[in-house]
């Protein structure tokens, strides 16, 4: 929705209906007065070095925002006459979007995290393809990401970010994530699920959802609820063998070189285990076993890898837990009640040991 | 004078000194230089001479009074050690060899370790686990030990299947372990003991019922803890060898065998060695090798039997029949002063 089919129409519309909702008239005079150019559609202007920029500004987009009671030069505030000599800069949203502002704006302490971002950091660097708000977020067509048209709702997250990070957007439209997004599943995780929102750090940073000491975390957050997975048949017992494995033990002591989640599984490229291109599919298991474990063979498929050994679908293995169960008990029973008699004999004894040397006492005396 | 007599140098033994020293002194002021001085020089003569040597001569007399004192106690010290390692051998027998001692050192060393860095990763889920690895330097230290732990418990593992094989006192004391129907009657018979039903004790040999089992349930141990330990270290080869579930096996073996031989250790083998009331807190047996004599002739008394009528043997001596049933008496006979009488 970049540019309205009835620019004109609106622009009558807004004149008409700015007086009644909007307080005070200057206000609506000076968003007219940049409306003279910037209302007319096709504005643009081009500059000496070829570039051609579009300039007209849908009015409407804006009334519709979650800025709607906004006037042009409450954030293009270095226009201070019209028409404007110069080029205006970009729009710094921190003017008001920060913690402890008054004029309305929300208190989040994501405004900070963006500075500590990957995103942030490049900024800071100098690095101009660097995203700022405007380029997530949008510019004049601002909602709240509930709303199904902000650019930053959960089904819009994935082209939004995808606009820059183009091989991975094409990779997770693939995975088994995607595919869910597409068919519409409200609980299919988008990017920010798992690498953040304003606080997307570089998967090395110990900060990261995705560092491979937070990444089973992250990932538990869905695959560790049953109310979740139960919907689309996915075990969440997986994540539990996984802690238990010696994988899982490693990664909670903070031997990061363990495999956690995505060693195996992938980041983008998740796969449902029956797919080939899966890398958990059992003609790629080697392989990807292979990565740690250099050699390995096919035998590498030949058994579950999230075996559960309470579980009577682990086979063998469950039966032998059971046998060890049933053989430690019996046994610390047994010798159990083999102390215990032990014990009960001593103390009687001791008792008869004292009452006749107390009779003998007596008899002395 | 023997100052070895004198426990401590006092003021008293200073002032004798000193007026010893001042008589020597003026002796031979008087005597060695007669000619050609005044009574005053004589006597400026006199207290130099007296003063230059009084403080050595204290000093050196003090010194060698502790250096005897010193030789005493420690005369002392030694005739003292030497008199309880010989009661101690008239009190104590023999019952473990080097040998035994040895492999039982290596085996419990090597047992603790594999115990405390092992445990933690089967509840890697309480607080104390945590708090052992990270003591210990983390998981990338633990684990070598773990497999330092392993070594040693097969290096002895391979050795006691050698001694039990080579050695005559290995193949005598395997013989002697083997189960047999006697035990289970013995189990009975000391649990009815227990009970009251039966009078009598169980006479045990070398090795009673208690001790067979324990015996046996390191043997077993050993064998499913370093079978499923090796194939867990070297799981890419086991894997490749014999598929996942060989190794899945292993994993489940190692941890339950783990545990149970860890509950098995503390509840009934510290409870035989330590915390039954008759041991508490436990003795040096495992240090040492010997028991003393009435522990010997209680717990074991068809073994003792055997001893007795082998130290008899070996010295010569009748055993009067009525000592028998008399182990206070037997053993004076044992004496070296039985011996001599």
């Amino acid at each position: 929705m970049k540019s309205s089919p009835l620019p004109f129409f609106t622009y009558l519309l807004l004149l008409g209906g700015l007086a009644s909702f909007l307080p005070g008239g200057l206000q609506a005079q000076e968003d007219i007065r940049c409306l003279t150019c910037h209302g007319k559609p096709g504005f643009k202007k081009t500059l000496p070095s070829g570039k051609v920029l579009e300039l007209f500004v849908d009015p409407m987009q804006l009334r519709l925002s979650v800025h709607k009671e906004r006037k042009c030069v409450d954030c293009h505030a270095d226009v201070t006459e019209v028409p404007h000599p110069t080029i205006p800069q970009k729009v710094n949203c921190a003017r008001c979007h920060f913690l402890g502002n008054d004029v309305g704006a929300p208190q989040l302490k994501r405004y900070q995290e963006y500075g500590e971002s990957v995103h942030g950091k490049a900024l800071a660097e100098g690095n101009t393809k660097a995203p700022v708000c405007q380029d997530c977020h949008g510019d004049h067509f601002i909602f709240a990401g509930q709303d199904v048209r902000s650019l930053v709702n959960h089904k819009n997250i994935p082209q939004t970010c995808g606009a820059c990070h183009l091989e991975i957007y094409a990779e997770f439209q693939e995975s088994v994530h995607g595919q869910a997004l597409l068919k519409g599943i409200k609980d299919a995780p988008v990017c920010t699920d798992c690498h953040g929102e304003h606080n997307i750090r570089k998967p090395q940073d110990s900060a990261s959802m995705v560092n491979a000491g937070t990444i089973v975390n992250t990932c538990s957050r869905c695959h560790a609820k049953v109310v979740i997975m139960e919907k689309y048949g996915v075990k969440t017992e997986q994540v539990a063998t996984y802690k238990e494995s010696f994988h899982g033990i490693a990664n909670e002591f903070g031997m990061l070189k363990a495999a956690n989640c995505a060693s195996c599984h992938t980041a983008h490229q998740i796969y449902p285990e029956n797919d080939p291109r899966s890398t958990v599919n059992a003609n790629n298991i080697p392989k990807t076993c292979g990565h740690c474990h250099p050699g390995a063979n096919a035998n590498f498929a030949k058994g579950r890898i999230h075996l559960n050994p309470k579980d009577k679908s682990a086979g063998i293995v469950y039966w032998i837990a059971l046998g060890f169960k049933i053989l430690t008990i019996s046994t610390l029973v047994a010798l159990f009640i083999h102390i215990s008699l032990d014990l009960y004999h001593r103390s009687k004894n001791r008792r008869k040991v004292l009452q006749d040397s107390e009779e003998v006492t007596k008899k002395v005396s | 004078m023997n100052p070895v007599d004198k426990s401590l140098w006092t003021e008293k033994d200073t002032g004798e000194l000193t007026r010893l020293l001042s008589a020597v002194v003026s002796d031979c002021v008087r005597k060695d230089f007669p000619e050609g001085l005044s009574e005053a020089q004589r006597q400026r003569l006199h207290t130099e001479l007296f003063t230059s040597l009084r403080e050595e001569t204290v000093l050196d007399a003090r010194r060698v009074v502790r250096r005897f004192q010193e030789e005493e106690n420690r005369q002392r010290k030694q005739a003292e050690k030497k008199r309880r390692k010989q009661s101690m051998a008239d009190e104590t027998v023999q019952r473990l060899s080097l040998q035994q001692r040895l492999q039982h050192m290596v085996l419990f060393s090597c047992t603790l370790i594999l115990i405390v860095t092992g445990l933690p990763i089967k509840f890697h889920d309480a607080p104390a686990a945590e708090f052992i690895i990270r003591f210990l330097g983390g998981p990338g230290v633990t684990r070598w030990l773990h497999r330092f732990g392993a070594i040693g418990l097969t290096l002895v593992g391979l050795y006691h299947l050698w001694y039990c094989m080579a050695f005559e006192e290995g193949r005598k004391n395997f013989a002697l372990l083997i189960p047999k129907l006697q035990d289970a009657k013995d189990a009975g018979q000391q649990i009815g003991y227990f009970l009251g039903f039966k009078k009598e004790r169980p006479l045990f040999g070398r090795f009673s019922y208690i001790e067979k089992f324990d015996y046996w349930a390191v043997y077993w141990g050993m064998v499913v803890m370093i079978t499923s330990g090796y194939l867990l270290w070297f799981m890419e080869r086991a894997i490749n060898q014999f598929g996942k579930v060989a190794y899945d096996i292993a994993r489940e073996a190692h941890s339950d065998e783990g545990l149970l031989a860890t509950l098995a250790i503390i509840i009934w083998h510290f409870y035989n060695v330590h915390f039954n009331p008759k041991k508490f807190p436990g003795s040096l047996t495992w240090w040492h090798g010997r028991i003393p004599v009435e522990e010997f002739r209680e717990d074991h008394p068809l073994e003792y039997e055997e001893w007795l009528s082998a130290q008899k043997l070996e010295e010569g001596l009748e055993l009067p029949s009525e000592t028998a049933s008399e182990p206070a008496e037997a053993v004076s006979l044992e004496s070296p002063g039985g011996k001599t009488a």
